[in-house]
């Protein structure tokens, strides 16, 4: 297998670290159906909820910087969140292509 | 994760090595994988299935446990020769992509660093060059002088080491003529015919961004149609 990509989430993730940010990492872990990006898609969160990257096509990425900073405040190291078809109602967090995914939050330190 | 792993990995990623993290998704804990070491305590009960996904180049979770596995692979060669215009574009739009560039260039005044920061550049005939690039057939070459001095002696190379990918820049006629010479220099038709002349995907655009976009469309297409 070859692929084509870096996104130098992780290289980023050092930058952060060494301007004395918080950093959560957030990495898709497990995937079903049709989900926007694959096993190993990355984004960081800061304590502020600045973020890069990303684990969806924009789908949950809100979702996603609530619980890494809610992370951060109650200092727990790691969690996992999964996400799954939304509701046709707007704004309600989820994926509407239909798939569902798995998402890995740690804190780095 | 911790601090030092995160700087291993960046290293790791930087002297092309190929490697993989394991997590304890339970804990957070993890650890660099690579060939022939050996893990630790919390996941040497799963040597073999992390060792099968590392082979594999496959990330996710193994089934009916809590380890994730995601593995790096070392970036493609991607050898272009001619310092020109269009590969200045080529660098520009390959920074994010996982491809480490070499450029080939035996007249000094293309092959500048202050043309091509940060790229490695060689600043010789490609015969010469070649010893000093490993390459096999997950390397792919630009060719972009439509020099035969210069182009000709590159295709041969990359076509005795059967590139995975091979193009060349110049016209219909311009590629007609180099096809003609390499079939007189003893290469097959099938050969011969890997080698995409004129080079890209046809955008319509005559710029060198625009012609660069192109070549590294294909190349990129032709990545995932191995």
């Amino acid at each position: 297998m070859k692929n084509s990509f870096d996104e130098k989430i992780l290289e980023e993730a050092s930058d952060w670290l060494k301007a004395n940010q918080k950093v959560v990492l957030a990495t898709v872990i497990q995937t079903w159906g049709s989900s926007p990006r694959q096993v190993g898609s990355r984004m960081i969160v800061n304590e502020k909820g600045d973020f890069s990257g990303s684990v969806s096509g924009g789908c949950v990425e809100s979702a996603v910087v609530r619980e890494c900073m809610g992370l951060i405040k109650d200092n727990k190291p790691c969690k996992k969140i999964e996400f799954k078809v939304s509701n046709e109602s707007a704004w309600e967090v989820g994926l509407a292509c239909g798939g569902e995914i798995a998402v890995y939050l740690e804190q780095v330190n | 994760m911790k601090i030092n792993i995160l700087k291993e990995i960046i290293e790791k990623k930087n002297s092309k090595a190929e490697f993989a993290i394991v997590t304890n998704l339970k804990d957070g804990n993890s650890e660099i994988f690579e060939k022939g070491k050996k893990l630790s305590k919390n996941f040497e009960n799963h040597k073999d299935q992390i060792e099968s996904f590392f082979k594999l180049k496959k990330n996710g979770v193994i089934e009916n446990t809590e380890i994730f596995v995601e593995t790096y692979i070392r970036p493609i060669k991607v050898i272009i020769v001619g310092a020109v215009h269009i590969a200045q574009y080529l660098v520009d739009f390959a920074k994010s992509l996982n491809f480490e560039i070499s450029i080939i260039d035996p007249r000094g005044y293309f092959a500048s660093e202050q043309r091509f920061p940060d790229i490695k550049i060689i600043n010789k005939w490609p015969e010469e060059a070649f010893k000093e690039i490993e390459t096999n057939e997950n390397s792919a070459l630009i060719a972009l002088t439509h020099d035969p001095k210069i182009d000709d002696p590159a295709l041969q190379h990359a076509l005795n080491k059967k590139f995975y990918y091979i193009g060349a820049l110049g016209s219909k006629k311009t590629h007609e003529n180099r096809c003609q010479r390499l079939k007189e220099a003893g290469f097959s038709d099938d050969q011969i015919n890997s080698i995409h002349g004129p080079i890209g995907i046809k955008l319509g655009g005559r710029s060198a961004p625009e012609i660069a976009l192109s070549i590294i469309a294909q190349l990129v297409s032709e990545t995932y149609n191995k």
